[in-house]
């Protein structure tokens, strides 16, 4: 596509040779294969769950009188809270992120 | 750093605490159960912790373990109670009958020691919770 409104200024020819260059000299590109932060996130929410599943477990067990230490349990309760605060607190960062990028002026 | 390990600590803590509430309560449940014979009869349980070695030394990302690990429940020699009563079944030739040497002031004492460390414990933890939580709040909206 030709940028007519801006061709005398030559930026046309700079991007091509911008794009032609590749990322300046010293710059690492790491490659970020789609997915991997959202593969990472499920994982981390699986693990979460794992946490909440197994304390709600130890809960049952411990209702149930099927021995167990009440401390275990209400520290694993603790430790599953505390796993879930943190989780949500990275999806409020992404969402921050992401509402960050959408209120980007074009 | 690693805030499940501040609750492990705290929850060694708490599992000898009550450990020792459990050995008070055994004393004092056996505080009138009659031995055969002076040799035989029940000894008071003392309760031995021991503190796990805390790896400090340099790796301050790499805090494992410590905390404290019960390493057994020793039996007192004391010297049994001997009281007169002629007509018990385990009364020897001159009628008397041993009890367990149970201190129960002592034990009643063992028993708020072991209450008030284990809240000292839940309190310890507590503060670890508080840390991760207000760690949380690192960036947030509301955060001062």
């Amino acid at each position: 596509m030709a940028l007519e409104a801006v061709a005398p200024v030559g930026l046309e020819q700079a991007l091509r040779a911008v794009a032609k260059a590749g990322p300046p000299e010293g710059t690492q590109v790491v490659s970020a294969p789609g997915g991997e932060f959202s593969a990472w996130f499920a994982r981390e929410v699986g693990a979460v769950n794992g946490g909440l599943v197994q304390a709600e477990a130890s809960m049952r067990a411990m209702a149930l009188g099927q021995g167990g230490n009440l401390h275990e349990v209400m520290i694993q309760l603790e430790e599953a809270k505390l796993s879930f605060q943190l989780l949500a607190q990275v999806r409020n960062r992404v969402l921050e992120a992401y509402q960050e990028v959408m209120r980007t002026q074009v | 750093m690693d805030y499940a390990a501040t609750f492990r600590i705290s929850a060694s803590g708490m599992a000898l605490e009550k450990a020792r509430l459990e050995i008070a309560s055994v004393n004092i449940a056996n505080m009138n159960s009659a031995g055969r014979s002076a040799d035989s009869v029940f000894k008071p349980l003392k309760l031995v912790g021991q503190a796990v070695p805390f790896p400090f030394a340099g790796h301050f990302d790499h805090v494992r373990a410590g905390g404290v690990r019960m390493a057994g429940a020793v039996p007192v020699e004391t010297a049994p109670r001997l009281v007169h009563e002629p007509g018990h079944p385990y009364a020897n030739a001159q009628g008397m009958v041993a009890y367990p040497g149970v201190d129960h002031t002592a034990e009643m004492l063992n028993l708020n020691i072991a209450l008030r460390a284990y809240e000292a414990n839940v309190v310890a933890l507590n503060a670890g919770r508080t840390m991760a939580a207000r760690t949380l709040d690192i960036g947030g909206q509301n955060g001062a």
